[in-house]
């Protein structure tokens, strides 16, 4: 079925997470029209809330958001599962969750906005290792600024504690208090370690800003924060909105089509619910669809014109995948209780591993010391150990008070096996492939893990632990990235320094698939930073116009 | 005359609240400038300038230091005998106390706005006044002005060039200003302040009301403050706290409801009424519809924090007035302030006849944990509990006792909550609260239409306002969603 309505705007967005809705900010604020198209519904904070409450698996991250048919994301980090499927030889290491809703995946966050660091743009240049980006951190260091304020970030006095990201202006919000068990944790390292415990910036308030509150301390950043503390995507959409911006919900873009040259995009075609479909024109088009679903629109859009699919004349759309994969252990502290779940999920970590020369051999990686509440595994611990009654309150409050959770952040690589591709078998509702995913966790990973276990295990030793608990292999940590290579070569990348797409002059991409590598910070921050950069080209282009 | 009523009230209940609260709009525009730490807008966060970071508005902070003062050949000091005594730098020290005490910047700064420059608008369904720039510009404030008109003005409510002030500007009350006073107010505002540039523009109300000179007829019947007379620093503390209360904090503009002609009705002296949504409580010494069970420190607290534990919280115009105002009293007439207000003679209610902060007590939410996650379209309403438990139990907690530290205030004694008329609650859930004093920042989102937090629709706040005031407060009030539409609508 075909509708005959034809929307039309001067730029068309595919997707309203973090990357397009700030992209759609932007330029409703600069007057230029705009659609976004979000494949799921609207949805409001509220519903989510009690879906936590009601949820009996507290740390399922995707449980209080059940998809819709039309849009799944993951139900869970489970392999198999009913969405993403996974294979290779470290096919449970690339099980990420992502959410596909109006305002995207940042409803669940911990918040965590890392800038990268300037040699992590560098990385064959400097470490002869990966890639380098078609852009320097000094092109992205205002962009960073302006997502900083955008979300609301907090961190430490750049004075005091230098990040190794050079800044221009300081955090525009004070550093969080520190958790109890952070001091602990920051003390211990101080004394025993020649490392440091550093406060990790956050996307979350200090202070009252932006109309909504300040943090206190719920510890569910994810999977919801229930006051409104932490920056989501929802925030933008609305700001977007007010500026005149149109956000259509329940649209599935299943179609990029081109001109007949195939050198610039004319429009796109989307699936509502009902599978009527419907077709969007535009001047400029934007794919900020993350990582996954991006790449699986272009491969897609496959026609005549572009066999591989749009966007795919180098055949580096859907490869190159990376993450952060890394290690995680839980263990019981012989020492001082440290009583982590106060304030928010990750402030504290070790960044002594984030850059060296040793990044000629195996990859960086940071330490989060997660401050979650551990009463849950705390309860399955001394069940487990026969407690019962009142011995077993007992041990329950002891061993919650004296859980330490550490995972890592590991750099991948791009390696183009590690690919992204339809599958053959599956399809949603609306007869769309869902994505399959095979991946080889990259040598330089895996030293880079097994670095990782020895700095754990001295860290257990100093902290006179037991009862470790090791995830077995390795640890997703839902940052994917690379299925749209930057570079600036065409014939092995898919996009510029500036997210345009080498074959389609008027298509750019907004999202973590650009990533030529992907350091070791979480990688939101620098989403929303290049996503302000493509908004500032636009402007630029469609003004100049 | 039915049609001039009608335009009067309009102006007089906006005058009536101290500005602002008619439009949430000019409730963050105080705070921003008091607060030196201020929220940016969502402009300001969102347009991309990447050099600008969000800068908070400066304090209305005098700029002159008091050496300044004589500068101007229109002050005549020495034409005041009791002046004449002071040093410069104490007449200035006064004046600024005296605009705080009177709260001036409240209404003559807009959003955002230079301090005193005027141009905050105050809805009226006759159209909005525009507060005027009272900064010492000759062309564009009152730079002009002498002593005598400067006085005209702000006891008489007669602009220099003759024509009648709205009553949105409270002369009124300030009637009641002794001449020391006036002069000091004068000498801080020719010196104290930042002399702006720019005009607002001016005030476009529709027939009658563009009528100015209807005013004399008004300000002949209306009931004024009489002035006060001497030194006001040398008054007893009862004088001093009456003299607080009724020329300079002008409580009565909104605690004391008015009769036909709009005028404050003396004989219900501070015993409560309307204003544009909220609802001005009875503050009288009466034990059961008024403050009477306060102590003078509990008073004391709420005019200095915005927070008297167990009793209230000023959100609203009151927060405003705290935030700007009383917030930044001496201690020594706050407590004057307190004093007064708490022997201004009982006056009782039709509504309340028990205290409004000795309603509830902690009650916990009932189990809610029967259901599964529901798909995540699913937007349908919920009822009062469950509204309750995912809007409020997060900083009110489960069983409404709030923070520990009550930051978030317990919804039992509480008087928002206690109170027979829901106008309050209704309001602070729409509007939110964001007062800023010494004490630190008191913040709760606003949950109306332009809420990043949570937009609640007007059944959703019904429910809400039902389930709080039925669990934790004086019982159910029987609030509609068309009530709450009405709220959202025009306040």
């Amino acid at each position: 079925m075909s509708s005959d309505q034809t929307l039309s705007a001067d730029v068309v967005i595919v997707g309203s997470g973090v990357a397009g809705s700030s992209i759609a900010n932007e330029l409703a604020r600069a007057g230029i029209s705009v659609i976004v198209l979000e494949a799921g519904p609207r949805v409001d904070r509220q519903h989510f809330v009690e879906n936590f409450r009601n949820l009996e698996n507290k740390p399922s991250y995707q449980g209080p958001f059940p998809a819709v048919p039309w849009a799944r994301h993951p139900p869970n980090q489970q392999t198999p599962n009913e969405y993403l499927h996974t294979s290779g030889p470290n096919a449970e290491a690339y099980q990420q969750v992502y959410l596909r809703m109006m305002g995207g995946t940042t409803w669940h966050w911990a918040g965590c906005a890392w800038r990268y660091l300037p040699s992590d743009f560098e990385l064959k240049t400097r470490y002869g290792q990966g890639r380098d980006w078609a852009l320097k951190y000094e092109d992205l260091e205002p962009f960073y600024y302006q997502a900083e304020v955008m979300m609301g970030v907090c961190g430490p006095d750049p004075a005091k504690e230098d990040l190794g990201s050079p800044r221009k202006q300081p955090y525009p919000m004070d550093a969080l208090p520190i958790s109890y068990a952070a001091q602990q944790f920051r003390s211990l390292i101080q004394e025993k370690t020649p490392w440091r415990v550093v406060h990790e910036p956050q996307a979350r308030n200090t202070r009252p800003y932006d109309s909504r509150p300040t943090c206190e301390g719920h510890n569910n950043c994810m999977p919801i924060c229930p006051i409104g503390a932490m920056y989501n995507g929802s925030y933008s959409v609305y700001h977007a909105e007010a500026a005149g911006a149109k956000f259509i919900p329940n649209a599935v873009v299943y179609k990029i089509e081109r001109d007949s040259a195939n050198k610039r995009v004319t429009a796109v075609q989307y699936y509502d619910p009902d599978k009527n479909s419907h077709r969007v024109t535009g001047k400029y088009f934007v794919i900020a669809a993350h990582c996954i679903e991006t790449a699986k629109l272009l491969l897609v859009s496959a026609d005549d014109k572009s066999p591989n699919g749009v966007a795919n004349s180098s055949g580096h759309v859907g490869r190159n995948m990376m993450d952060h994969t890394g290690v995680q252990v839980t263990f019981i502290s012989g020492d001082k209780a440290l009583w982590p779940g106060r304030g928010p999920l990750e402030t504290n970590v070790i960044d002594n591993f984030r850059d060296g020369d040793w990044r000629s051999e195996r990859g960086a990686y940071l330490v989060h010391m997660v401050d979650d509440n551990q009463v849950d595994l705390a309860t399955q611990l001394a069940i487990s150990k026969g407690y019962v009654g009142r011995d077993l309150e007992e041990q329950i409050r002891y061993l919650a008070a004296h859980t330490v959770r550490l995972f890592s952040h590991n750099e991948a690589l791009p390696d183009p096996e590690n690919r992204l591709t339809l599958s053959k078998t599956n399809k949603d509702i609306l007869g769309i492939p869902h994505p399959d995913v095979y991946y080889k966790l990259p040598e330089y990973t895996v030293k880079s893990c097994e670095h990782t276990r020895g700095v754990f295990r001295q860290l257990i030793g100093l902290m006179h632990g037991t009862d470790e608990q090791w995830t077995p292999g390795y640890f997703p940590q839902d940052h994917p990235s690379g299925s749209t290579i930057m570079g600036t070569d065409p014939t092995d990348s898919v996009v510029d320094g500036f997210c345009r797409t080498h074959d389609h002059d008027n298509l750019f991409i907004a999202s973590s698939s650009v990533f030529s590598t992907v350091g070791t910070g979480n990688i939101t921050l620098t989403v929303a930073a290049l996503a302000l950069r493509v908004a500032d080209t636009l402007k630029k282009e469609l003004i100049h116009a | 005359m039915l049609d001039f009523r009608k335009t009067l009230s309009a102006l007089l209940v906006s005058s009536a609240l101290s500005v602002g609260a008619l439009s949430c709009e000019a409730i963050a525009a105080h705070a921003q400038n008091a607060a030196p730490a201020a929220t940016p807008t969502p402009e300001a966060t969102s347009t991309p300038a990447p050099t600008s970071a969000p800068v908070a508005t400066q304090a209305a902070q005098p700029v002159a230091s008091p050496s300044a003062t004589g500068t101007n050949p229109a002050v005549t000091p020495a034409a005041n005998g009791m002046a004449s005594a002071q040093s410069d730098a104490a007449v200035m020290e006064r004046g600024a106390y005296i605009a705080t005490a009177a709260d001036c910047v409240a209404c003559h700064t807009k959003l955002g706005g230079q301090p005193f420059a005027g141009g905050l608008k105050i809805a009226t369904p006759m159209g909005d006044v525009v507060s005027t720039n009272i900064t010492p510009d000759a062309d564009h404030g009152i730079g002009k002005y002498t002593e005598q008109e400067f006085e005209q003005a702000v006891r008489h409510g007669v602009r220099r060039d003759g024509a009648y002030l709205y009553p949105v500007m409270p002369y009124v009350s300030y009637a009641g200003m002794t001449d020391q006073d006036v002069h000091a107010l004068y000498v801080w505002f020719m010196h104290g302040v930042k002399p702006i540039a720019t005009a607002p523009k001016p005030t476009e109300l529709t027939f009658p009301a563009n009528v100015r000179s209807a005013m004399a007829a008004w300000n002949f019947v209306t009931t004024k403050e009489q002035p006060e007379s001497g030194d006001s620093a040398t008054y007893d503390p009862l004088r001093r706290g009456k003299y607080l209360a009724n020329a300079l904090e002008h409580c009565g503009t909104c605690h004391t409801p008015r009769n036909f002609m709009l005028s404050e009705k003396q004989d219900r002296y501070l015993a409560g009424g309307p204003l544009s949504g909220w609802y001005a409580p009875n503050i009288t010494s009466s034990k059961t519809a008024g403050i009477g069970n306060w102590s003078e420190d509990d008073l004391v607290a709420y005019l200095q924090t915005g927070h008297a534990k167990a009793r209230a919280q000023a959100a609203g115009p009151m927060g405003e007035a705290v935030e700007h105002s009383t917030s930044r009293l001496t201690d020594k007439d706050l407590h004057a302030l307190a004093a007064y207000i708490l022997q201004v003679p009982a006056m009782e209610d039709d509504l309340e006849h028990k205290p409004r902060e000795s309603f509830g007590h902690a009650v916990d939410l009932p189990d809610l944990r029967d259901k599964v996650p529901t798909r995540i379209d699913d937007l349908s309403e919920m009822d009062g509990a469950h509204l309750y438990d995912a809007n409020c139990a997060a900083c009110h907690s489960r069983n409404g006792a709030g923070t520990r530290d009550q930051y978030a205030p317990s919804l039992f004694n509480n008087t928002t909550v206690g109170s027979a008329r829901p106008d309050n609650l209704i309001m602070t859930i729409l509007h939110g609260v964001n007062r800023q004093t010494a004490a630190g920042h008191a913040g709760m989102p606003a949950f109306d239409g332009h809420s990043d937090v949570q937009r609640l629709s007007d059944s959703e706040i019904a429910k809400l306002v039902t389930y709080i005031m039925t669990t934790f407060g004086s019982g159910d009030p029987h609030v509609t969603a068309d009530q709450v539409s009405h709220f959202r609508k025009n306040f």
